[in-house]
Parts: structure tokens; sequence; C-alpha cells
């Protein structure tokens, strides 16, 4: 169902999509800290002002650099990594493992920034085994589509 | 046309230029760096002897520190 994801919810959901999340923020249209996942509360604050801070940053350096508004960053420092994408609502940043891919990461922000604002949900696929409530037979395997998105949802009993 | 078949020093080479390959990739993976993506995903790396290059090191790591501090909560 669209529009389901709350900002308080937000960060939680990106660290959920992607193992190599440590923790993330996210940040209304002044700045102010929406949502939190993977800090305590009283870091909480600190790690929203310093995403808050990088965007400040981005738009700097930006003036040196061709092309339009950057809507994505990532900065690659020892010990992690910082990714980061903003809407003209919401600004989410997060701190990821050193190796997480980095096409991942940004597209995992983008969908989950679309989410928020009212896109299509994310599906996850499931292994077989786990979707499939019965013993794996060969008709129950004769019904499943190859591309789970375009299947029916097993969950639903169809 | 047929490829010229390579005898042990052409193999052995041949080896040695993919291990240098990856030790080069490693070590520029490590290297900091900060990219910023427009709205068509277009990346743009920012010089390090760019404006603002620096303060955007040092808020990413302070990020990470934070984090770090925080020990995943």
């Amino acid at each position: 169902m669209a529009g389901t994801l709350t900002p308080e919810r937000t960060a939680e959901r990106l660290c959920e999509l992607s193992t190599d999340a440590r923790a993330a923020v996210l940040l209304d249209a002044a700045g102010s800290l929406a949502g939190f996942h993977g800090v305590p509360q009283t870091e909480s604050r600190e790690l929203g002002e310093l995403a808050r801070e990088l965007f400040e940053g981005v738009d700097r350096a930006h003036r040196d650099l061709p092309g339009g508004p950057p809507e994505q960053m990532e900065a690659q420092v020892e010990g992690g990594a910082v990714y980061a994408s903003r809407t003209p609502r919401w600004t989410l940043a997060v701190v990821a493992r050193r190796g997480a891919l980095s096409s991942l990461m940004l597209m995992d922000l983008r969908a989950v920034l679309a989410e928020l604002e009212g896109g299509p949900p994310i599906r996850r696929s499931s292994a077989a085994a786990e979707a499939t409530s019965g013993p794996a037979t060969e008709e129950a395997a004769a019904r499943e589509s190859p591309v789970p998105e375009l299947g029916e949802d097993p969950r639903n009993g169809a | 046309m047929k490829e010229k078949r390579k005898g042990p020093i052409g193999r052995a080479a041949g080896l040695a230029e993919g291990l240098a390959a990856t030790v080069r990739r490693m070590q520029r993976e490590r290297e900091p760096r900060v990219l910023v993506y427009d709205e068509t995903g277009y990346a743009r790396l920012v010089q390090p002897n760019g404006r603002g290059y620096e303060r955007l090191l040092e808020t990413a790591e302070q990020m990470v520190e934070v984090v770090d501090a925080g020990g995943d909560a």
C-alpha cells in the first residue's frame, strides 16, 4: 500500500534493506531530525547535524563542478562510507560499511525516499523455501513465476 | 584470426599483470574520495584540491565516528 512509510520509520527501513547500512538519519526540509536508526537517541542529533552539514558542503563544492545540483553524494573515508540523498522535502543520510556497493546504496536511498513520498513500496523477494508454506512439490514449483515480482504473492495463498 | 597461444612466460606475465591491476584497484578503493551525483545519476568526483573537499571528508569521518561510538545501537 502506498504512503505507509512514515518519516520515523524511514531510516530503519533503509537499514533493513541493506546489511551494509549501519545507521541512518532523515532530515526534513528545514534540516530538523525527522527519524533515525542505528544510533542511540543521544547521538542521533549530532548525526543529523552532520548530515545537514554534509549537503551544505556538497553545495559549496558544487559551485566548481559542471552539471545540475547534486541530488546524491558519496564519501569514502577510513573506516566507512557515507551516502546521502535528498529531495525537496527530505534528506536521508546513511553511514555504511566500507565494502558497501555504491550503486546499491544509492539506489536504496532513492527507493526509500520515493516510498516515503508516496511512491510504491519496495518489494523484497524471499527465498522460495521461505515463501512456500507447504512441502516443496513439482506442482508447486510449476506454479511459481521465475520473476517473483510478476507472479502471485504466495503469502496470499492464491 | 586465431589467437596466438601464450607460452609459460606469457602466461606468467598475464597473471602478474592481473595481480598488479587488482592491487592498484584495491589501493584506489581505499583512498578517501567524495563523489556527487546529479538527478540523472551522473557522477562527478570532487577533486582533492576542490572547494569544500576537506570539509566534506571531515564531516563524513565524524559521521562514521559517531556511529562507531554509538556501537550500532
